[in-house]
């Protein structure tokens, strides 16, 4: 059992029969001493998704899910495919990959977590900092080197756009934070 | 008739069992809803309701049944709409009990000004291991929320109110024309005796009315007497006893500026259209800042020159600093007239969200009780 409150997007519970995937939870304090929790979670079973909120200190079950190190091999639409180190080839859906999507790049090493629930292949995580280079971003600007000033780019493969600092130009390589979807620096 | 049963828990003083009792009220009153409402601590609801019984296990209070929350309550049937209010528990029996026909299961939020409670509004939960799901329900400001607890003829009774049968009821005489008539409701706070200082040393005359309860004991220790009735410069301080709701409104309506706290006083005011200064409920973490900075925000979103005024004057009375209070009573004072209009204004803006109408409403939509009318009149 968990409280609501150490529950983090990722994690499946069981809410009634349903094992249901966070997508997302936001703590917020209420008044007194209470303190809410909002999830937005998706059933693994019917595909379904709601938002929902609960009491920080609600009583969970969570579900503990195998999980399995890959690589992503290929898109066969709908379907991301991934591979282990044995050649065994795993499906996520396109709607189960969050925000993983926006990263996805043919050829990619980076080494991906993908897990299952009863044998099947429900999410996918990115390591928490990867490296992507940038499309196409507006010409850099001189002087500021503080990395304050932002402007946007966009990632080569998935056309996917963040703000960076204003000095990163076009086929720079740049860090990313993928829990945050945040710049992190030039690599 | 439809039937609604309200928990309560009594944490402290006597804001959670003022929301309660004032909901049931409305429930009955207005709605011809069966109310029964469930209280761990009657001697607290016996000093909002004088007339009930704190020894009762069940007694019929204003057309509601009061009945003392302890135990189980296995056996207990329950009603087509349960309302537990601010997150308080409901015995595993009661919940039980709830699976052959599930009600609409609504939890009543405290009240908070912040952006997220509008995304939070109206959001199922889904009990983790039952078949019965709980919806959220967020008192709030704006029309995205449950708006405000507000009886049907509250504001025709404000607008045709005589202060003179007021004073009479208090045996006080009506203070004179220039008189500032200041009401005090509040937890004890260390910028209490630097603001009465001011008031004694001030030029206007002061009359400051503090109901029974915590502040008392810190009001009689600055004048070093027992007594109820005090004179110091330029201002008279007189504790009255602890009035029921409904007077409680016509001493807000009676007064300049209302100081009050915690949830439903501070609502109350806001009715009255009169400027006042919230004390809100402390929590150990600071957590209440951002909470008091939003209501703020909203509060003079479209008068920011009076956002200057209210304020220096609420963080101060809420740090419990003297100096700063002191500095910022000024201020506050010479913007009485412009904070009384926006205060009337803010009373109207608020009157056209009305949280128990916005309940019902909701609970409808959510496909149980499908027997209300727009009216809110029980059919």
């Amino acid at each position: 059992m968990k409280i609501a409150q150490e529950i983090r997007a990722g994690n499946v519970v069981m809410i009634g029969t349903e094992p249901m995937i966070v997508l997302k939870a936001e703590y917020s304090r209420s008044g007194r001493s209470g303190s809410v929790v909002k999830m937005k979670m998706k059933g693994l079973l019917n595909n379904i998704g709601q938002e929902t909120v609960f009491r920080a200190d609600d009583k969970m079950d969570q579900v503990i899910l195998d999980k399995k190190e890959c690589t992503y091999s290929y898109f066969a639409d709908p379907m991301y495919v991934f591979m282990d180190e044995n050649y065994e080839q795993y499906e996520v859906e396109a709607e189960n990959m969050g925000d993983v999507v926006n990263y996805i790049v043919d050829g990619m090493e980076d080494k991906c977590e993908v897990t299952f629930y009863e044998g099947k292949a429900i999410s996918v995580e990115l390591p928490n900092t990867i490296v992507r280079e940038v499309e196409y971003t507006e010409p850099a600007v001189r002087g500021d080197t503080s990395g304050k000033v932002m402007k946007p780019a966009r990632l080569v493969g998935s056309g996917f756009e963040l703000p960076v600092a204003a000095f990163v130009s076009i086929g720079d390589k740049i860090q990313i934070d993928t829990r945050t979807n945040e710049y992190k620096g030039r690599a | 008739m439809p039937t609604c049963d309200i928990f309560c828990n009594v944490i402290d003083n006597y804001g959670d069992i003022g929301v309660c009792w004032r909901l049931a009220r409305i429930l009955a009153h207005e709605h011809g809803l069966a109310v029964r409402l469930w209280v761990d601590d009657l001697p607290s609801f016996v000093i909002l309701h004088p007339a009930g019984d704190a020894e009762a296990e069940v007694q019929q209070c204003d057309g509601v049944e009061v009945r003392h929350w302890y135990g189980t309550l296995a056996g207990v049937q329950p009603a087509d709409i349960v309302i537990e209010a601010f997150a308080c528990r409901l015995p595993d029996a009661y919940i039980q009990a709830m699976l052959p026909q599930p009600p609409v299961w609504i939890n009543l939020e405290y009240l908070s000004a912040e952006d997220w409670v509008e995304s939070h509004h109206g959001l199922p939960s889904p009990h983790p291991q039952l078949p019965l799901t709980k919806h959220y329900f967020f008192p709030g400001f704006t029309r995205q929320t449950g708006g405000l607890l507000l009886e049907r003829d509250l504001l025709a009774r404000r607008d045709d109110f005589q202060p003179s049968a007021f004073w009479q009821k208090l045996q006080i005489d009506p203070p004179a024309e220039d008189t500032l008539v200041v009401s005090m409701f509040g937890y004890e706070t260390p910028a209490l005796p630097s603001l009465l200082n001011l008031w004694a040393r001030g030029t206007q005359p002061v009359l400051c009315l503090v109901p029974d309860g915590r502040m008392t004991r810190q009001v009689q220790a600055h004048f070093g007497l027992p007594g109820r009735h005090f004179f110091n410069g330029r201002l008279e301080v007189r504790i009255i006893p602890f009035v029921p709701q409904a007077e409680y409104d016509e001493l807000l309506w009676a007064c300049n500026i209302n100081f009050v706290r915690g949830e439903d006083s501070c609502v109350r005011a806001q009715w009255a259209g009169k400027p006042f200064v919230w004390q809100i409920y402390p929590q150990d973490d600071g957590a209440h800042w951002p909470k008091l900075q939003a209501f703020l925000d909203r509060y003079h979103a479209d008068t920011p020159e009076l956002a200057a005024a209210t304020q220096p004057l609420w963080q101060a009375w809420n740090s419990g600093s003297g100096a700063a209070l002191t500095a910022a009573w000024g201020d506050f004072v010479a913007a009485h007239g412009a904070l009384t209009w926006h205060a009337e204004r803010w009373a109207e803006y608020l009157s056209g969200h009305n949280l128990a109408l916005n309940l019902l409403d909701f609970c409808q939509k959510t496909g149980k009780i499908r027997a209300f009318q727009n009216s809110g009149t029980a059919t």
